[in-house]
């Protein structure tokens, strides 16, 4: 299956070939990893539309890299061909923005949406970006950032009662 | 030009309050008086032997009481019957076989608080429930329980029955969708309103060809009176001579109570329940056993007009052999009821109307010239 | 869709307090009996996961992801071993492997069955409910006497499996698995064979599997398609079974449209499904070898894993799960876990797959799905 219209070492030449500046990591079994610039997104994932037929449209996520940096991946699937294909975009900013991808897959509208509550990265033209997940006192706060500690320094955020302090002397002295 | 004294005024003034104080002493007698008589015209109305007797049957024996403990033990029975179908065993802790399991219910659910929607029409909220339980139940007066002890025929009397009574039953149980439709109406919530429109729809498309079924059995009869046809069927229940029309009248009267599954209009899955959505303690308790109530005289319904009543083996009382086909008729009802999956609304309409009613009609048709046509039918329908 | 028709819709919130809608609310419009738009809503049962996930160590973490999905807890959870796998090298004992296997069709089984009860519940029928309930009692009792719990298993652990096959378990698993095999030609025909359920499921929710595959959605719902698309088969974990033995990827083909499914054909494909988990639990018990269960240096090396990044993927009961995690030098947690939910898709593609139906076939659309909350929500 290594040479076959679609398969992850054609694909990955194909997608190099239109645009020199896709850094490609080293094939991992049927698993291929592209390094794509936050502007090229659009192009590669309808090329990869085009290219790959099957491609089902498994996961969209970020990691917070700390240092207002930010990583999105996205995952495909292709069953014709056993690819795993794997996208991974660099974002940086206080509010980092990238281009939907939402009307070539569908399926990745709510991932997006998801992304956005949860790490405040903006996607530009997605029709709908209510939350999804989160109440609404927690918008804008981006639960999964690491800057959102979830420890009891945010008390009384909550409104509820302060736990005791422990007493100075007496008990355990953990 | 007369001068007003105070005095003279203060000198009447004992005369004027004993004038009032007596005007309404004499209200109140009169009214005294009033509820007196009124009493004594009932006393002497009951007091009279038939009247009396007439009070004990509509209230003790095949009247009021006798409805409301079968109604109980139906409950219990439905119960029973659907949970050895669904490999469970019912009720089993309150009483011997959880026989008292309904009487807890029934006093958990009286007990419970009635929430009343804020959008609901309060007062024919309150009042929709009891009203479609009474006419429910009052079509249990024509009932032919016994030849001898029903609620309206006295016993020994030449006519125990009304003449029309097979009509009266069906003429009350018209006001049950409007009531269901009212019900889904006045509770104020999207969810009633749909099902109550889905209860008014599937008993419109049911009550037709359930009427015309009917039909069949009086015909051979030759009388509208639930009695009669009764007491006709003492050489032949018409059951055998009427399989399909039997059929049709099942499919139809399960379809009219709106139960599985013909029960889009309280459909869980869709509609939360239907047109009872909203009702809460006392007012759902209500409208709950007014189904039972419906199912129950569907059952005996169908044992009147197909299994022969109380014709059945000699050596027991006519209410007893009509309680046991009761009892086996109704079986067969909650066996069908649990066994299918839920129909959609238009597909029950489509059932009744495009198969339902042909059939019945049809069946009609060949009653007609069976009766006329069949030289042996007469003698042997007709009764002894 | 011209406006003069939606003057006359009505909104109907479906959840999240409906009986039927299981924690989820969907907004639908509604023309008349039909619905014109569809657009759910979830969140209800958001507890982060994956946030807890990053204060877990990696022998804890496989525990939250259990309480995601109940039905199909060891399948939920097996894909975050599987990633903790991909990162840290482990000697996994061929012993284990074939195991973790059998466990994972078992729950699969149960986990069906389930499924065939509450979609009956959904079309009324609360016979078929209870039935498939009390079979799965055994499988439960089966999962009790192995781990000492009955949904939560938690039996697989970096490295391997944490308890042996008993003969006590090989026993209960026996009158389990021959209590499936005995009562399916009776769900086969309280279900596909009831024409009251074909009046209600045929044509009903149908899409094609282009949509489908743009929408997301995998395992079954689109196995239904025609697409033999099964992880199992596929891209089989290392760590599993599955390429030891042969056996088929079932699909369902509807005849009267190629290409596409209905509510129908994803309950057939169930069925199918069900066969095929029997199946390769018959083809793999004779296989099982003797040995240890776990590789003896896991617990220490799990301790502390390397920088790296893991994607664990496992066929669930409802489609594709995994889990993809990013570790960073020495970590004691992982610095990123997402999960991917099965249900993600499917509750999704409500959106599109409802417009046009009626409002009477909506718990059958949503039944056939097979939505559950935990999923989304996580």
């Amino acid at each position: 299956m290594s040479d076959t219209p679609g398969s992850a070492s054609t694909l990955g030449r194909a997608i190099i070939n239109k645009y020199p500046d896709i850094e490609s990591k080293p094939l991992d079994g049927n698993k291929i990893e592209l390094i794509v610039p936050p502007e090229k997104i659009r192009d590669i994932v309808s090329l990869i539309d085009e290219q790959v037929s099957d491609a089902l449209p498994e996961s969209l996520f970020g990691i917070d890299l700390t240092e207002n940096k930010y990583e999105l991946i996205y995952i495909f699937w292709s069953h014709a061909n056993k690819m795993l294909l794997q996208l991974r975009v660099h974002l940086e900013g206080e509010k980092p923005e990238i281009e939907s991808v939402c009307d070539i897959f569908p399926g990745l509208e709510w991932h997006e949406r998801e992304t956005h509550e949860m790490f405040g990265v903006n996607f530009k033209n997605h029709p709908d970006l209510r939350l999804l997940l989160l109440p609404d006192e927690l918008e804008g706060k981006f639960p999964m950032r690491k800057s959102f500690v979830t420890d009891r320094s945010r008390m009384d955020e909550t409104g509820l009662a302060q736990p005791k302090s422990r007493p100075e002397s007496g008990g355990e002295s953990s | 030009m007369q001068q007003f004294d105070f005095y003279l005024w203060l000198s009447g003034l004992w005369d004027w309050i004993w004038g009032v104080l007596l005007w309404f002493w004499g209200i109140l007698k009169w009214f005294v008086i009033w509820i007196l008589d009124v009493i004594d015209g009932i006393w002497a109305l009951v007091a009279l032997p038939e009247n009396f007797m007439f009070l004990v049957r509509a209230i003790l024996m095949p009247g009021l009481i006798f409805v409301l403990f079968a109604l109980i033990f139906t409950v219990w029975y439905t119960r029973k019957i659907w949970a050895r179908v669904q490999d469970r065993r019912g009720p089993t802790h309150v009483g011997k076989y959880g026989g008292y399991q309904l009487f807890a219910d029934a006093i958990k659910l009286m007990a419970k608080e009635t929430i009343i929607p804020l959008k609901a029409k309060r007062w024919m909220y309150r009042i929709l429930p009891s009203l479609l339980l009474v006419i429910v139940l009052l079509t249990f007066a024509f009932i032919p329980w016994d030849p001898y002890w029903n609620i309206l025929g006295a016993p020994g009397s030449a006519f125990p029955d009304l003449s029309v009574s097979l009509v009266l039953i069906f003429a009350l149980l018209t006001a049950v969708p409007v009531f269901s439709l009212l019900i889904g109406w006045v509770s104020g919530s999207k969810y009633s309103l749909i099902g109550g429109f889905r209860a008014a729809n599937n008993q419109f498309a049911s009550e037709i060809p359930m009427v015309i079924s009917s039909v069949g059995p009086a015909m051979l009869a030759g009388s509208l009176s639930m009695f009669s046809i009764v007491a006709a069927q003492t050489s032949i229940w018409y059951v055998v001579l009427l399989p399909v029309n039997f059929a049709t009248f099942l499919v139809a009267s399960i379809a009219s109570v709106g139960t599985f599954p013909f029960d889009a209009p309280v459909a869980d899955s869709e509609i939360i329940f239907g047109w009872r959505t909203e009702l809460s303690g006392i007012y759902f308790t209500v409208v709950y056993f007014a189904e039972f109530a419906e199912q129950m005289l569907y059952s005996a319904l169908m044992v009147a007009l197909f299994f022969g009543g109380f014709n059945g083996l000699p050596f027991l009382p006519g209410i007893v052999n009509f309680l046991i086909k009761w009892l086996v008729i109704y079986f067969l009802f909650t066996l069908v009821t649990s066994s299918f999956y839920r129909l959609r609304q238009d597909q029950i309409v489509h059932l009744c109307w495009k198969y339902l009613l042909p059939l019945s009609v049809l069946n009609v048709v060949l009653v007609m010239f069976a009766v006329v046509y069949i030289p042996g039918l007469l003698p042997l329908v007709i009764g002894g | 869709m011209s406006p003069d028709i939606l003057d006359e819709a009505s909104v109907i919130w479906f959840g999240p307090q409906h009986v039927s809608a299981h924690g989820w609310a969907t907004k639908l419009t509604l023309v008349g009996d039909y619905i014109v738009e569809c657009d759910p809503n979830a969140g209800y049962f958001h507890r982060s996961a994956e946030k807890c996930l990053e204060f877990r160590n990696f022998r804890q973490g496989s525990m939250i992801l259990e309480r995601i999905c109940m039905m199909e807890a060891f399948l939920a959870e097996y894909p975050y071993i599987a990633a903790v796998e991909k990162i840290v090298d482990l000697e996994i004992p061929e012993r284990a492997k074939i195991m973790r296997t059998i466990m994972l069709e078992f729950n699969r089984i149960h986990s069906l069955q389930f499924w065939w009860g509450q979609f009956a519940g959904e079309l009324g029928l609360f016979a078929m409910l209870l039935w498939p309930w009390v079979d799965r009692e055994y499988t439960l009792d089966a999962f009790e006497e192995l781990t000492g719990s009955r949904h939560t298993v938690s039996y697989a652990t970096p490295g391997g499996v944490k308890y042996d096959f008993t003969p006590k378990f090989h026993a209960k698993m026996e009158i389990a698995l021959s209590r499936v095999k005995e009562r399916m030609p009776v769900f086969d025909d309280m279900l596909a064979g009831s024409p009251t359920f074909r009046l209600r499921t045929e044509g009903v929710g149908h899409y094609t599997a282009k949509q489908a595959l743009k929408w997301g959605l995998s395992g079954p719902n689109i196995k239904a398609c025609g697409i033999p698309m099964d992880l199992r088969k596929d891209d089989p974990d290392p760590n599993l079974a599955y390429g030891m033995i042969d056996w088929e990827v079932p699909t369902t083909h509807n005849e009267e449209h190629p290409g596409e499914c209905d509510a129908f054909d994803r309950l057939l494909q169930r069925f199918k499904e069900i066969e095929t988990s029997l199946d390769i639990i018959d083809k793999l018990l004779p296989l099982l070898p003797e040995g240890p269960i776990i590789d003896p240096k896991a617990r220490a090396k799990v301790n502390r894993l390397p920088e790296g990044e893991g994607y664990g993927r496992v066929e669930g009961t409802r489609g594709v799960t995994s889990v993809w995690l990013k570790t960073m030098e020495k970590a004691q947690t992982p610095w990123r876990a997402k999960i991917r939910g099965p249900c993600f898709a499917s509750y999704y593609s409500l959106k599109h797959i409802v417009p046009g139906a009626r409002f009477a076939d909506f718990p059958a659309i949503f039944g056939s799905l097979d939505p559950y909350p935990g999923w989304w929500d996580r």
